[in-house]
């Protein structure tokens, strides 16, 4: 189970004077559900195009499972599943036949094991691709990633348009492979979707890897906004004190907190004088997270 | 009105319009030049000015003349419609196709003024075309110092302007009404070509020269513009069908629900939707059609081969029927005819059945046919799958880059093969219908080498979108090479001088051997076989150094 997954070493992508990708070392394990977080255009697609052969590295070089993804790209592509940003399939097949398709490209696919991801995705795969609905257009091309049972499945932003019931089965089926000892990657742009699947988290800023971090570091750092609700009213001075409070703000018997040190030692500060009635908590999106942490590691200009 | 729609409409246009318009000028030129080298006062006292006005040539009598008629009237009206017809395919069915109506709709503008916008742009398009060509028709033979005076270049192009935008609305009227760019593209051309062949053939044949009128070429051409100056007549029928097309377009496109991305239901599909024959079709699409790249590729491809085999197959058998009821006197009369006429239709002698045959299936109907068969599938077999943002799944599986060219390759053999077995076919049959005594390998052999050049020309479409990964860069630059190969091969050999340029166009190792009287050349055959794998071969590299796009 032990070993490594994905491997990039000084992986840099230029377009013309686009610096897409720069400098990227990353190691991915066996084993691991990597989530690699980024804003739109951070170069998390370039990234992906660039490990799957797709494109071609300016410079510095990735491996999958041991084995250089440009000299090797064909065997590593029987090792791999891959569902791509922005998917595309042929709109006249029906979501059978696109399956068919690509398991007589691949071979070894088993069609009990499709018949049971279309049923846990609630797939219909008698309908044209063409009549489909983003989503399960989507619904198709996660399952064609998954069919064959891949080592490594490296997936861009693969949660785009599944209802909420359908992303709950993929991030269990995400976590039944890790724990098979198959490596997932996948890409996001919203935290929660990483938290909630992910072991570790990459951080992807301006083609730069800003950070690794583990899902619990990560969600300790995260700012969150907290609003405690109280039967009488409070005051700020004693909010102020707990560590990890940068703002807040009184209303009438209620207070509202950014937030990001422990949750357990506001609650003891909140619950030993008053009377806590109700509590909401929101994370702040990853801008604000960004912002917050990553700011002065951005290049000059 | 809808300033936006229109300025990125002809923007998008522009370029592919006067690219075309600077090759007819360029191919004038050298037209011009040959015909100037060539003595040709004999040909027009010994030619029928009956002759002379179907081809569009003005009896005055050299060289520019006889250019205008060739490269103008022929090459240039085909090559502007053609454009028109693209751009009236993509005004309403085109944006539907790609899923980018709906966007286009979210702004507070009606159909109507969308519709109404890109056929003003259509419109402007085609003017530019046409404002080039006229430049080019008074600066060529000036360069040249041929005298103008005779001619009327400006009622010419505006011949062909009109008549171009004939074609266009056409092509916008069934794409408005029917949302489908395959329905409005094919009917156009289906059009545009039958009509410009029966203009050619029908008054050639006693009885039925007024059978003619029925076809909308014949309006463009029948009055010698170039020599007569406008004819408003021809021109008010051209113009109020236009028109007609265009209101069709404005009431289809209101009244019918818009596809958010049109998906036609092939063949296959229907089929497999009956019940009686659900079963059968299920067990050949559903397996055999996804069961390999080629056989996918073949798949998609299998509207477009049927259409090609139709129009093969019935333009070849009429020919030997026609033959025989052709006026014996205009038959004698093109036994007459100069090379520098019979260069128009491909460089052969119309009086015998073999050089009949070779005139009307052969020399461009074949060519033109196998054309549009090989550049769509060569175009679209890598670019296609890039620009559908297909291509990174398919290379999510384990094949390689060249396996996928040589797979595509392979559809675009057999799609041939099959086209090739179809004019053989036709042809043989229209030999044997016509009592014509042209021997059955002869046939076989013409109808090989054609194949071969329909396959080297799709494997130049092929090499443009492996290299490039753009489909209409793959498909105009292989449509620009085959008719530079035409005229190369069929202009060329006029003058002692170039005559030697010839061997460098694939057509001379198609047709320079006469193969329908002299059979099969295997050293032409093998050149033409190398000349596809070589394109074949070459697209491997080509896409196996590129980022994908």
């Amino acid at each position: 189970m032990e070993g490594t997954a994905i491997l990039t070493e000084g992986l840099t992508k230029h377009y013309g004077d686009v610096e897409a990708l720069i400098d990227l070392d990353l190691e991915v394990k066996k084993g691991e559900v990597f989530g690699f977080l980024g804003p739109n255009g951070a170069g998390k697609t370039t990234m992906i195009r660039t490990i799957l052969d797709l494109i071609r590295p300016t410079s510095g070089r990735a491996s999958i499972l041991g084995m250089d993804t440009h000299e090797h790209a064909v065997d590593l592509r029987n090792s791999i599943g891959y569902v791509p940003g922005d998917l595309a399939l042929y709109p006249s097949l029906t979501g059978r036949d696109t399956l068919t398709y690509f398991a007589n490209l691949r071979g070894g696919v088993d069609w009990a094991y499709v018949d049971e991801l279309a049923e846990r995705f609630n797939s219909d795969l008698d309908v044209k691709v063409g009549d489909y609905s983003s989503g399960n257009r989507q619904k198709v091309g996660v399952i064609q990633a998954f069919m064959n049972k891949p080592d490594v499945l490296i997936m861009d932003e693969p949660s785009i348009g599944l209802d909420p019931l359908v992303q709950r089965e993929f991030q269990k089926l995400i976590r039944e492979v890790a724990s098979e000892g198959r490596c997932v990657f996948l890409s996001s742009h919203t935290l929660s979707e990483v938290q909630r699947a992910a072991d570790r988290v990459g951080i992807i800023r301006h083609g730069r890897l800003v950070d690794v971090e583990s899902v619990d570091e990560l969600r300790s750092k995260a700012i969150r906004r907290v609003e405690l609700f109280f039967d009488s009213e409070v005051d700020s001075s004693v909010f102020e004190a707990v560590p990890g409070v940068r703002e807040a703000r009184m209303n009438q018997y209620s207070i509202v907190l950014s937030f990001d040190g422990h949750m357990d030692e506001l609650l003891k500060a909140a619950t030993s004088r008053y009377n806590l009635v109700d509590i909401s908590s929101q994370e702040a999106d990853l801008e604000e997270i960004f912002l917050t942490y990553y700011e002065d590691e951005e290049m000059p200009v | 009105m809808f300033a936006n729609v229109f300025t990125k409409t002809s923007r998008d246009r522009l370029a592919g319009m006067a690219i075309g318009a600077v090759a007819i000028a360029l191919m004038l030129w050298m037209g011009t030049a040959v015909y100037k080298d060539i003595d040709l006062t004999l040909y027009f006292e010994t030619m029928p000015p009956a002759f002379l006005e179907l081809m569009g040539i003005p009896d005055t009598g050299d060289a520019a003349g006889l250019a205008f008629g060739a490269i103008y009237s022929f090459m240039g009206a085909l090559t502007v419609a053609g454009l028109a017809i693209s751009m009236g395919t993509a005004s309403i069915a085109g944006e539907e196709v790609n899923g980018t109506m709906g966007l286009l709709l979210g702004n507070p503008k009606s159909r109507t003024s969308v519709l109404l916008s890109k056929t003003l742009s259509l419109l402007a398009v085609v003017a530019v075309g046409g404002l080039i060509l006229w430049g080019a028709g008074y600066a060529v033979p000036a360069m040249l110092g041929v005298d103008m005076a005779p001619f009327h270049v400006g009622a010419l192009v505006f011949h062909m302007s009109v008549n171009a935008v004939f074609y266009g609305l056409l092509a916008t009227a069934v794409g408005a009404w029917t949302g489908s760019a395959k329905a409005a593209s094919g009917t156009a051309i289906a059009v545009m070509v039958i009509s410009y062949l029966a203009t050619g053939i029908l008054p050639l044949i006693e009885g039925l020269e007024d059978v003619a009128k029925l076809f909308p070429w014949y309006y463009f051409n029948h009055g010698a513009p170039v020599s007569n100056g406008i004819d408003w007549g021809d021109m008010a029928v051209l113009g109020s069908l236009a028109a007609l097309f265009l209101v069709i377009a404005v009431v289809g496109v209101n009244r019918r629900d818009l596809r958010s991305r049109s998906i036609g239901a092939s063949l296959i599909d229907r089929l497999r939707e009956h019940p009686l024959t659900k079963k059968a079709t299920e067990r050949i699409a559903g397996s055999a059609r996804v069961s390999r790249i080629a056989m996918k590729t073949a798949s998609e491809n299998q509207g477009l081969l049927v259409i090609c085999s139709i129009i093969m197959f019935y333009i070849a058998l009429m020919m030997g029927p026609i033959y025989n009821i052709m006026d014996e006197a205009i038959l004698s009369l093109a036994a007459q005819l100069p090379d520098a006429l019979v260069a128009m239709v491909g460089g052969v002698d119309m009086s015998t059945a073999e050089g009949y045959l070779q005139a009307e299936i052969f020399s461009i109907t074949g060519p033109a046919t196998f054309g549009v068969l090989t550049i769509l599938i060569g175009s679209r077999a890598v670019a296609g799958e890039e620009q559908r943002k297909t291509m990174d799944l398919l290379l999510a599986s384990p094949v390689t880059r060249s396996k996928i060219i040589a797979e595509k390759s392979l559809a675009m053999v057999l799609y041939s093969l099959i086209l090739g077995l179809v004019t053989f076919l036709g042809t043989w049959g229209t030999v044997v219908l016509g009592g014509l005594d042209i021997p059955v390998t002869n046939v076989a052999a013409t109808s090989t080498l054609l194949t071969l050049l329909g396959l080297v020309v799709g494997g130049v479409a092929l090499l443009v979108g492996s290299a490039t990964g753009r489909t209409r860069w793959a498909a105009y630059t292989a449509a620009g090479v085959t008719l530079f190969a035409y005229f190369l091969w069929s202009f060329m050999p006029l003058s002692e001088k170039y005559a030697g340029w010839a061997k460098l166009s694939p057509f001379h190792y198609y047709l320079g051997s006469d193969p329908l009287v002299n059979g099969m050349h295997w050293g032409h055959a093998a050149v033409l076989v190398g000349l596809f794998l070589g394109l074949v071969v070459l697209s491997m590299p080509a896409l196996q150094r590129r980022d994908l796009r």
